[in-house]
């Protein structure tokens, strides 16, 4: 999923400074399984302003909603009907929902309440770490199933490096050595020898090195 | 009298354009850096040109200084990041060079390596903004230096193919010089006559402006970029010219020396880009009558 934290309340505050009527719209999908910016969020983020604009003597009027996807131009036509009577929309999706909202209503400022962070996964309760960055061609099947490019603090192709120590990172003692965990899942599906395969330098051009992206599938279209 | 003095005196400045080699050997470079010493104010070296990797603009313009010539490097965001372009800054200074032009990295698509990720860790008016606090004895960090680096820095003016796109390179262009850029670099021009009211456009942002003037080596490279550069204005009657002279590249050359001697009067300076023909400048030189 692609995880978020909410943006200090200040500096959401800040954006929407002379503003009198706000959209507040969550998303469904990612950032309601992070508890970033799903209804129950949206709810306390309305809160958390109007206590903010109450103590300086102001009152918003704060309409809430929450789309299934606010990256599918689909839902987000939901938002028609509001556009127009507020000042502002402030989206607690993700930095493709937030774009999406403003691709649709040219005219509205849009705002982001939360910072996307990473396509992560949850590792227990109230914790998410990054698994993929989106490289555009995937090696985890040469790589026992563990991203060095996301989770080796050097992303390393061919490690580890000198900074691996009982299986942490020289970064932190809380972050793994990718490479060890590599080296763990090979041995324990007895594929080692695999190990000492060298991985050749990466082509980039499917990732960010070819600049912005895009997926047509002419059977969808 | 220093490429930096000669701007500021507002002298005619004559800067040659010269590639590192692709590879170790740079026996070439310096025998046509050699032929020209005396007849230009500094060469030019561009970094990793149109994309390809050759060696780093750092050592060439070194080589060019050891040869007592002044040099220009190009800098650019995309393969290097705050760290490794500070770093450079600092020993482009220690290795003589003293002039530094900020330019926009070639798409990686265009070049030789086009596996190769991008790096954009600053855009061109950052990097300006770096420099300029390098010389003021401060790194990006806010770190005091050892000792302050000294640069006349430029910058380029993008490709425009009409009012409305130069209007925009305009708005680039002064926040650059905000930014520290000391003089400006045009895209080629080849029709004077018609640039004229561009170049007094630019000229009028009171930084000082080199007009590049770019080697046409052959019929088919005039029409190449008259059809796909329409911003250089290259007119049918100088394509036929090139084509119907009884020695074609020499037409070239002369043509580039007649642009140079054309511009003396309308721009503070010419670089001269020969993309591989630099043994071909001092003949280039010759027609401009310099």
């Amino acid at each position: 999923m692609i995880t978020a934290e909410r943006k200090p309340l200040d500096e959401i505050m800040e954006s929407i400074d002379g503003c009198g009527r706000i959209l507040l719209v969550g998303c469904n999908e990612c950032v309601t399984v992070c508890a970033a910016g799903g209804r129950k969020e949206v709810a306390l983020l309305a809160s958390a302003l109007q206590m903010a604009s109450m103590k300086k003597g102001r009152t918003l009027d704060i309409r809430e909603l929450t789309l299934e996807r606010q990256c599918d131009p689909e839902y987000v036509e939901e938002l028609t009907p509001h556009i127009d009577q507020v000042d502002a929309v402030v989206s607690m999706a993700c930095g493709c929902g937030v774009q999406e909202v403003a691709r649709r209503f040219k005219k509205t400022h849009v705002y982001p309440a939360l910072n996307t962070k990473f396509m992560g996964a949850s590792e227990g309760p109230g914790i998410w770490a990054e698994r993929c960055q989106g490289c555009g061609d995937c090696l985890l099947g040469l790589t026992g199933g563990i991203c060095p490019i996301a989770r080796c603090a050097k992303r390393l192709m061919n490690g580890p490096c000198g900074g691996s120590t009982n299986g942490k990172c020289e970064i932190s003692n809380d972050v793994d050595c990718a490479w060890h965990l590599i080296w763990e899942r090979m041995k324990e599906l007895g594929i080692e020898d695999r190990y000492e395969d060298v991985i050749a330098a990466k082509d980039w051009r499917t990732g960010r090195g070819g600049g912005p992206r895009k997926i047509l599938r002419e059977d969808l279209v | 009298m220093s490429f930096q003095r000669r701007l500021a005196s507002g002298d005619f400045v004559v800067l040659a354009e010269m590639n590192t080699p692709k590879g170790v050997n740079v026996a070439e470079l310096v025998a046509n850096a050699r032929k020209i010493k005396g007849r230009v104010d500094a060469v030019i070296i561009p970094d990793m040109d149109n994309g390809v990797m050759r060696m780093s603009a750092l050592a060439g313009g070194a080589l060019i200084h050891q040869q007592g010539m002044e040099a220009i490097i190009h800098l650019y965001c995309r393969d290097r990041n705050r760290m490794a372009l500070q770093g450079d800054v600092l020993a482009a200074h220690l290795l003589g060079i003293r002039n530094l032009v900020v330019v926009p990295g070639e798409e990686m698509a265009n070049g030789d390596h086009r596996d190769a990720t991008v790096v954009n860790d600053l855009d061109e008016l950052e990097l300006l903004g770096a420099i300029r606090s390098l010389q003021n004895g401060v790194d990006m960090s806010g770190f005091s230096l050892n000792g302050n680096p000294e640069f006349m820095t430029g910058c380029t003016l993008g490709a425009f193919a009409d009012e409305q796109a130069l209007d925009a390179e305009l708005a680039a262009l002064e926040k650059k010089v905000a930014a520290g850029a000391g003089f400006v670099i045009t895209p080629p021009v080849f029709d004077v006559e018609r640039s004229a009211a561009d170049l007094e456009k630019i000229a009028a942002l009171k930084v000082p402006v080199i007009a590049t003037v770019f080697l046409l080596k052959s019929v088919g490279i005039a029409r190449y970029m008259s059809l796909n550069e329409p911003g250089a204005h290259i007119s049918e009657e100088m394509i036929k010219r090139i084509r119907k002279a009884p020695n074609r590249e020499m037409e070239c050359q002369r043509i580039a020396g007649e642009t140079i001697a054309q511009l003396k009067n309308l721009v503070q300076g010419v670089k001269i880009e020969t993309l591989g023909w630099e043994h071909k400048l001092p003949t280039i030189l010759g027609f401009a009558g310099l």
